[in-house]
């Protein structure tokens, strides 16, 4: 069963979601149900981290012919960077099952769809397969917002899949362009990433197949101005949808740009980077300001989700190990302090029946080990030192620096604005007067606060003692980097690595 | 010598369009369809004729079973209509309108 | 050479255990289960004194140690490496740093004990000890770092620690505001501190990144980029330390429980920025210019937040504005590069603000958490241990002769004057004046004449022992601590700036007798018309000041929290609104609406071709076949 660990990850849990789907289960059935195979995938993760040499390269690989006429074939494989985007999953998935126990049956066998999708698409060699897996992960989402969602379900669910669909379409014919080219010039049908990367690509088709892939990479992070669908989809949306699209799926948006559009596209990269990279900053400073301004706690917390991606963008298009590093690091931390405050704001909407900050107050009191749960997670978002936040934003900033002056000081801003809007909502929902609202609000159960322990736990595992995972991530991100290098010394960015030299006095 | 018959077949066919658009009873109107349907025929087997072949012919049969059947049909969606409104005005049938 | 002990990584690690295991206990106990005081209070109290031993294992190494080899060093673990960039976990002791352990260890003990009286049937007592210990244990990580990375562990932990205490009676809208304000105001200094620190580590940081490589490599810096980082390290100072122009956040933060503003707001943590320009003494003292800057900030801050403190009416206020005050003074010293005087500055500042900070937390004790001082009075027969420590205290504040304050300061005053700055020189005279003033006039109204509020008085009485022996301990360390570095000039031999010479890179101006003199002689009137002004007025009863014109403004500390509200606070806040009910759901939200109304569009136009009769559909049909035939008749041509 090894040797087809990823096909495991990949299948497993979409088969359990469709036959979940089609049978007349109870909700407790389903849950049970979508508990044990996200175990299981988790336990093949911890396998597969532990299996994993982080030597560079794919491992795990498994390639067979899909289509042969077409070059298309099934093709999946792990390197440093998948790696920890889909442990992140794996990891974040059996807490959704435990903690949410009122979603409906359907609810939950879409969340094990989307999972199965989302491994597919983070292992997918070939770009064809990826752009399958890529829609299979939307479609559940779109049912769970638009039948399971708020009372503003359906403009928010007609927005996400405006965007998603308008983004998916220009990738799609981006990748046709690809293998067209390909086809061109060396005579054959491939559509294996490997092999694109190979490609030499010029003029103006290639900046249209670019902005192809980056728009549907961008809607998905997503990238100022492109965000406004993610406050209205993160607020009507369920709360263990809400959880899935900020922890993990946001993030495949930047991991599919650094492992696609990267050793494909190097020149138009290094060419659009400044602009890109302005667009995250732009897209931090917007979208953590408007935090500030939101009343119902979910709101904020999306707001606050976009800022942070905007800067874990940022570290995407700085071109430099450091910031590059910080960015894969800071996806496995972001996931884990954000996708706890949202299941945390989810609960206080089960238990609360309400959202709005002004109504909830005291919360500390009444609940001691809830609240110092979601202050670790709170400060872990704001990158407080001793948090994993801390190490992935210094990263990001450190090399922003390097990039950009003006970019890395914008970029250091985060420390202020995170702050901002973050104390302003604790203070409102956890410190204060309790009200009678929040008076009967209870605290974690044993078993709730044991599964948030292991969470918990690696917020500050990886914010006291990050080098063990930094060392599987950087010989991968160094990889990455080396596809960029020459093309961004001709664009004139500053990627030197090795040979610093120190200016002289 | 083909040539009228083409004619006859294409006044025959225009008298069914106008049919159709301009008369407003229902089986006027399914009288010029199949007056439509024997234009066709007509310019199939006139061609049939002209090429020496029978595969206007076969065509030709095939449109007229067709026809038939559609007359059941239709006939039967008439009943049907009629039996609803008591009318048998196309005007009267206007759920499409946007 | 340095040394590597493994002890150094354990003295940080004590207080942190500490404060996990007080707050597990704390997290898993409930109301009926509750641990009892007396256990907590012990718990808590084992790592600041195993740490305080630790301390001065750390100063007996040292001082085995030849001169210019006092460094001890260990590195726990490699904490993150990515590219050249290579950050270990490491800790490190020379001089200056174990100054700082042993009286940030020493006060944290006795305030850990005076706690224990303090917080006696506080609601969350655990909470509040395990927070105390978090707070040491970051605060040592701080002084003990190895390099600027985990300095700023330290620096943003005790920030994280200083917030939860501020806002630690929760309920009250007021403190948490408190908390919010000192922790964002303290993150705007950390946005300098981490621009500079990355900065610094993209000039030269590539080939080691901790400060004796830093320090090595100082020589290849351009001076542009030392002045960059000097002053960008510098606004993170101003924020920890609360200079212009980030110090509105340490008046408000006394909302926090006395001891805690003992700790953190006045001995401990607010000195942390000038610690930390001290480490970098190697940068500043190659950029004078910048040097000024500080220098010059610092002795403002002294000047205006003095002025505030001559008309507040709580307590803690007055003795938060005379740490703002104080701590200018230090910046004034570092940044005159008189990086011993300044520090030494620092080290006898913790006793005695200490000292009148629990003293003042006594008073508060006593008379029931009552904080104005237009309350108080004649307190003198009530609480004796109290009124003498205090007095102590106030002495080595204000800058009297022969105790603490007065060395070091003067120390500080007469640099300034060495260095050819008379102007610095001239505020800070003026500032002792009236630090002596303002000192005594809260002496006074508290301690003397007759009560003000009997019913107050009447409940009045001494703290307990627990409470006043550190009182009484700190008073003594207020007295002499300024002996251990007595200027030549009467006859001492500058133990301290001897011990911290070889960690810093200081100048020594050269200067004459008489310029001492006249140093100590302007120092010595001004601590005398301060003190006789106040005795003036306030020796014997005073009735409430009704404050008019610039005593209004003053008292209103220039209305400077307004100021920041409306330029800032509330701007923020607007664009935060605007972005809500403007620009999301009308700007960025455009090529939805976009999309949206032209499907709209479209579908009115398309609407009208539905007519719903049959015969026009027909014609549709013959129109649109009529066209196609065309089409196709003009291809086959």
């Amino acid at each position: 069963m090894f040797e087809h660990v990823l096909s495991t990850m990949i299948f497993l849990p979409i088969l359990v979601g469709l036959v979940l789907l089609l049978l007349p289960a109870s909700q407790g059935a389903a849950r049970g149900t979508g508990l044990v195979a996200s175990g299981i995938i988790l336990i093949l993760g911890i396998r597969l981290y532990f299996g994993f040499s982080g030597a560079g390269g794919m491992e795990f690989s498994e390639i067979r012919d899909l289509l042969p006429s077409l070059g298309i074939s099934y093709n999946l494989g792990v390197d440093g960077i998948s790696l920890f985007v889909l442990l992140t999953g794996a990891v974040l998935y059996p807490l959704v099952f435990l903690v949410m126990t009122n979603q409906s049956k359907g609810c939950y066998a879409n969340l094990l769809i989307t999972q199965g999708a989302m491994a597919g698409a983070i292992c997918a060699g070939d770009l064809v397969l990826f752009y399958i897996f890529w829609e299979l992960m939307l479609l559940p989402i779109f049912f769970m917002i638009g039948i399971y969602g708020g009372p503003k379900r359906l403009p928010a669910t007609i927005k996400i899949m405006l965007y998603t669909v308008a983004g998916s379409l220009l990738m799609l014919a981006a990748i046709i362009y690809l293998g067209v080219v390909y086809h061109t010039q060396f005579g054959e049908w491939s559509f294996s990433a490997a092999k694109l990367a190979g490609l030499e690509l010029h003029g103006g088709a290639a900046v249209l197949a670019f902005t192809g892939f980056m728009l549907a990479f961008a809607i998905k992070i997503p990238l100022f101005p492109l965000h406004t669908w993610l406050p209205d989809a993160y607020t009507e949306a369920p709360p263990a949808t809400t959880f899935v699209l900020s922890a993990i799926m946001a993030k495949i948006g930047v991991y599919a740009v650094i492992r696609y559009v990267i050793p494909t596209f190097e020149a138009e990269f290094a060419r659009y980077a400044l602009l890109l990279a302005c667009s995250g900053v732009i897209g931090m400073i917007y979208c953590g300001i408007a935090a500030i301004g939101q009343k119902d706690i979910k709101r904020l917390l999306a707001f606050s989700s976009a800022s942070h991606m905007g800067i874990l963008a940022l570290g995407v298009f700085c071109m430099n190990i450091q910031a590059l590093t910080g960015t894969i690091f800071q996806i496995v931390a972001h996931a884990t302090s954000t996708g706890v405050l949202f299941l945390f704001a989810g609960m206080l909407e089960e238990r609360m029946q309400t959202r709005n900050i002004e109504e909830l107050g005291g919360i500390a009191r009444q609940a001691p080990i809830f609240a110092f749960f979601f202050a670790v997670a709170l400060l872990a978002s704001v990158g407080l030192p001793g948090t994993s936040g801390f190490i992935g934003e210094f990263l990001i900033i450190l090399g922003a620096v390097k990039f950009h002056t003006a970019i890395g000081v914008l970029a250091g801003t985060t420390l202020i604005i995170g702050v901002c809007y973050m104390l302003w909502m604790f203070q409102r929902v956890f410190f204060e007067k309790t009200n009678d609202r929040t008076a009967g609000f209870k605290d974690l159960t044993g078993i709730e606060a044991l599964a948030f322990l292991p969470v918990i736990l690696l917020i500050l595992i990886m914010g006291i003692y990050p080098q063990p995972f930094i060392a599987k991530i950087e010989p991968a991100a160094k990889e990455q980097i080396a596809f960029v290098r020459p093309a961004a010394q001709v664009a004139n960015y500053p990627v030197l690595e090795k040979g610093h030299v120190p200016e002289q006095k | 010598m083909i040539l009228d018959y083409l004619v006859l077949s294409i006044v025959l066919f225009c008298l069914g369009i106008l049919g159709v658009i301009s008369r407003r009873n229902v089986f006027t109107v399914f009288m010029s369809i199949e007056l439509m349907l024997n234009a066709a025929n007509l310019a199939f087997i006139a061609l049939s004729r002209l090429h020496e072949s029978m595969d206007g012919q076969v065509l030709a049969m095939l449109v007229m079973a067709v026809a038939a059947a559609e007359a059941a049909l239709a006939l039967a969606v008439v009943i049907l209509l009629h039996k609803h409104t008591g009318k048998l005005d196309t005007n009267v049938f206007s759920l499409l309108k946007g | 050479m340095e040394q590597s002990a493994a002890y150094l990584g354990l003295i940080p690690l004590l207080p942190l255990a500490g404060a996990t295991i007080i707050g597990l206990l704390h997290l898993s106990s409930c109301q009926t289960c509750k641990l009892s005081e007396r256990t907590y209070g012990i718990l808590a109290c084992i790592a600041p004194i195993l740490t305080f031993l630790f301390a001065i294992k750390v100063f007996l190494d040292l001082h085995g140690l030849p001169v210019e080899a006092r460094q001890i060093s260990y590195q726990a673990f490699t904490w993150f490496k990515v590219g050249e960039l290579d950050i270990a976990m490491g800790f490190f002791a020379d001089p200056l740093s174990s100054l700082m352990l042993l009286f940030v260890t020493f006060t944290a003990s006795l305030i850990h004990i005076y706690s224990i009286g303090y917080m006696a049937g506080d609601q969350t007592f655990g909470k509040f000890f395990a927070y105390l210990n978090l707070f040491l244990g970051m605060m040592l990580i701080l002084v003990l770092g190895n390099g600027p990375v985990v300095m700023f562990v330290g620096w943003e932990g005790v920030g994280l620690c200083s917030y939860l205490l501020i806002s630690y009676y929760s309920e009250d809208r007021a403190n948490v505001l408190a908390g919010n304000k000192a922790f964002i105001v303290n993150r705007i200094g950390d946005l300098g501190f981490v621009l500079g620190m990355a900065f610094l580590f993209w000039a030269i940081g590539g080939s080691g990144f901790d400060y004796i490589s830093l320090k090595a490599n100082a020589h290849l810096l351009s001076s542009t980029t030392i002045s960059l980082v000097c002053l960008l390290l510098f606004l993170g100072a101003t924020g920890k330390s609360a200079q212009i122009p980030l110090y509105v956040w340490l008046p408000d933060a006394m909302a926090g429980p006395t001891p805690v503003s003992a700790l953190i707001h006045a001995a401990t943590m607010v000195t942390a920025g000038v610690y930390m320009v001290a480490r970098f003494s190697f940068l500043y003292s190659l950029v004078p210019t910048v040097g000024l800057i500080v220098a010059w900030t610092g002795i403002l801050t002294a000047l205006v937040s003095a002025i505030y403190g001559m008309y507040q009416d709580d307590i803690k206020k007055v003795l938060a504005y005379s740490t703002v005050s104080q701590l200018g003074y230090m910046f004034a010293g570092v940044g005159l590069a008189a990086y011993s005087a300044g520090i030494f500055h620092v080290f006898t500042h913790a006793f005695f603000k200490a000292l009148l900070f629990l003293g003042a937390g006594s008073v508060i004790y006593a008379l029931h958490h009552e904080q104005n001082i237009w309350k108080m009075g004649g307190l003198r027969t009530k609480l004796p241990i109290t009124y003498w420590t205090m007095l102590i205290g106030a002495l080595a504040l204000a800058g009297c002769p022969p105790f603490s304050g007065f060395f070091s300061k003067d120390e500080i005053l007469y640099l300034a004057l060495a260095t050819g700055n008379p102007g610095i020189w001239l505020i800070g005279v003026l500032v002792a004046g009236m630090t002596a003033y303002y000192t005594f006039r809260m002496i006074f109204l508290v301690f003397h004449g007759s009560p003000r509020d009997q019913g107050l008085f009447d409940h009045a009485h001494e703290a307990p022992t627990v409470m006043t022996v550190p009182l009484i301990i700190l008073a003594v360390g207020a007295l002499f601590a300024g002996v251990l570095n007595l200027p030549a000039i009467f006859g001492g031999g500058q133990v301290v700036s001897h011990w911290l010479a070889p960690s810093l890179a200081e100048l020594h101006p050269e200067a004459s007798h008489e310029t001492e003199i006249l140093a100590i002689g302007a120092s010595v009137v001004a601590f005398f018309i301060g003190i006789t002004i106040a005795y003036r007025k306030f020796g014997s009863g005073a009735e409430v000041p009704v404050f008019t014109g610039f005593a209004s403004f003053a008292y209103h500390t220039f209305r400077i929290n307004e100021l920041y509200d409306l330029l800032l606070v509330r701007p923020y806040k607007a664009i935060g609104s605007a972005i809500e009910y403007f620009f999301e759901p009308q700007v960025t939200d455009g090529p939805v609406q976009l999309t949206t109304w032209f499907y709209r569009a479209a579908g009115t136009v398309f609407k009208l071709l539905q007519v719903g009769y049959v015969r026009i559909y027909a014609i549709y049909m013959v129109i649109g076949l009529s066209l196609m035939s065309l089409l196709l008749s003009q291809s086959l041509k």
